[in-house]
């Protein structure tokens, strides 16, 4: 049973409309720049298909640009395909920035609330569980305290404790390991472990090739928003460290369990 | 269902302990017979089908809606004096001065006093000026979470909806005060005033989808909003009684749906008669056309919103 089925997936971006650091000074400025300046087209993603099973751990590994981030979003619900269509069975969640959805003024206990319904909680299941969220994260002195009084490792570590106790049936992770220190990076580990052994899917986008070879047993490599290899990841990590093998699908064994060329 | 037909795909290499959680033998093929809850996101389309299972997502979203609408209260008297009392003190000071002004120096003639008469309407015109005011930035103002995490969007602009609701009450002890310092008995017509709340609500809705979309893109919009309520405010029977509209105007006059959701309310509790059915009917009609015009074109701009952002 497949929890995720991406079916020829592309993503189109029009990068005039994303120049949105200028500051916007009126409709006449903004209709002489389009004049000036025609949309550039920009394919994110072109014709990704892939499917991942129910409790398998997918890594996701590739260049900046090559596309990761934007499969990831679309996975999410974000933002949508330009065509084609994503299936996805079960309760999905992206641990991206922890604490992203937290509101100074409100206590830890209210942001507990906010957050874990932001990342699709229900009401009775975050009270079941705001013990050990609290727990998890060491604030239980501080838990009727505004949150804006917290210090950045309270505010940290309580965002990653609700993450951490989501019960998702896909979990989406995107370099979450780059972001903490080293006690959050092995927690947040041994978290993902855990997920796995409860038979959770996974999908794992990382630049941290160790850590997508340990967590991982399938990974996709993308290059310039398309997917160029699907496979065991020892093989697909080589293939990623020596770029020259990729341009020779020919090279390539073409027997079960090795690497294969998604678009040859 | 999709087309799967991607012969690249490996079967995957289940770990033991996962055959555990599947209830379906091993495969690609999408089974029907789980009850997880399947989600299929393609590009965004305007159709009936879109509407049907939108509303369907937001009914499993109903919890978020209560916490952030719970939110917006606790949030916005945060760090106030007054605190809850800036709820009622905003429509009490307006009618202080459209007192001053339309009954003393330019006199307009009501049918009840003109305190009680502005009150009423300042409080149900409050309550949509805030609902629209506030909802219209609620997706620029949240991109931060808009750009990072999936929900539906529209309970954003919903959850601040809801909120103004809740001014309208806080702000009804008071106009329950004036009904008794005029000695005004409340009469059975008094139920009038619960449709006209419910069409205000939809239609502040249908309203808010429509303009926090459009600010997404045209900033514009968020800058013009107190100048085109103002506008608005005089374009309904508020500070005026909707009789002074001259008759052959009111028919268009009435295709604002504030237009019978204030003269309404108005009517059915500060002068205690039936109110005329007209404008409260044309003001439903209109919302019930609006409403998911406006929600289907939030659905096609939010597909995708956080590229815009």
């Amino acid at each position: 049973m497949a929890d995720l089925i991406v079916d020829h997936v592309s993503k189109r971006y029009k990068v005039t409309e994303t120049l949105s650091d200028e500051p916007d000074s009126g409709a006449l400025s903004r209709a002489m720049r389009r004049f000036r300046q025609h949309p550039v087209e920009f394919w994110a993603l072109r014709d990704v298909s892939f499917q991942v099973g129910r409790g398998e751990t997918l890594g996701i590994i590739g260049d900046n640009g090559a596309g990761k981030s934007t499969l990831l979003k679309l996975l999410c619900g974000i933002t949508s395909p330009t065509s084609g269509q994503i299936t996805v069975r079960g309760r999905l969640s992206a641990l991206i920035e922890v604490g992203s959805g937290f509101h100074p003024e409100l206590t830890g206990r209210e942001n507990v609330y906010l957050s874990g319904s932001i990342l699709g909680m229900r009401r009775s299941e975050i009270t079941d569980k705001l013990d050990r969220i609290v727990d998890f994260a060491g604030v239980r002195r501080f838990i009727d305290t505004p949150v804006k009084r917290y210090s950045s490792g309270m505010y940290l570590r309580l965002g990653f404790s609700i993450a951490a106790h989501l019960e998702p049936d896909i979990l989406l992770l995107d370099e979450v390991l780059a972001v903490g220190d080293a006690e959050f990076q092995a927690k947040c580990l041994e978290r993902i472990n855990e997920l796995h052994g409860l038979g959770r899917t996974i999908v794992f986008i990382s630049h941290d090739l160790a850590a997508v070879e340990f967590l991982c047993r399938r990974v996709l490599l993308m290059k310039h928003g398309r997917v160029i290899a699907d496979g065991p990841p020892a093989d697909v990590i080589a293939m990623y460290r020596n770029p020259a093998s990729a341009d020779e699908p020919s090279e390539m064994p073409d027997a079960p369990g090795s690497v294969s060329l998604a678009h040859p | 269902m999709p087309h799967v037909a991607d012969t690249s795909v490996r079967s995957p290499v289940l770990p033991s302990n996962a055959e555990r959680t599947s209830n379906a033998p091993g495969g690609d093929a999408p089974v029907p017979d789980d009850s997880r809850p399947l989600t299929i996101i393609g590009p965004p389309a305007m159709s009936v089908m879109t509407l049907v299972r939108a509303l369907g997502r937001l009914r499993q979203y109903r919890d978020l809606l209560y916490t952030l609408s719970h939110h917006r209260l606790q949030v916005r008297y945060k760090q106030s004096i007054l605190g809850w009392l800036w709820a009622i003190v905003q429509p009490l000071s307006l009618m202080l001065i459209y007192t001053v002004i339309f009954s003393r120096v330019a006199r307009v003639e009501t049918g009840s006093p003109y305190p009680l008469f502005a009150y009423s309407a300042l409080l149900v015109w409050s309550c949509f000026s805030t609902a629209v005011g506030t909802a219209t930035n609620s997706l620029v103002s949240h991109f931060n979470l808009v750009t990072k995490v999936y929900f539906p969007r529209e309970i954003l602009p919903l959850s601040y909806v809801i909120a103004a609701l809740a001014d309208l009450l806080a702000g009804g002890i008071v106009l329950a005060a004036l009904l008794v310092y005029y000695q005004i008995p409340l009469t059975i017509y008094a139920l009038y005033s619960l449709p006209a709340v419910a069409v205000l609500m939809l239609f502040a809705l249908a309203v808010s989808l429509v303009l926090c979309a459009v600010q997404v893109r045209y900033r514009d919009i968020g800058i013009a909003m107190p100048l085109l309520l103002q506008l608005w405010m005089f374009a309904t029977p508020v500070v005026y009684p909707l009789f002074k509209v001259p008759a052959p105007w009111r028919p268009l006059y009435l295709l604002n749906p504030m237009a019978g959701v204030v003269e309404t309310f108005r009517q059915a509790l500060v002068e205690g008669r039936a109110p005329d059915v007209a404008p409260l009917a044309i003001a439903t009609a209109v919302t019930v056309l609006v409403l998911p015009l406006a929600f289907l074109y939030f659905k096609k701009v939010e597909a995708n919103v956080a590229d815009i952002l």
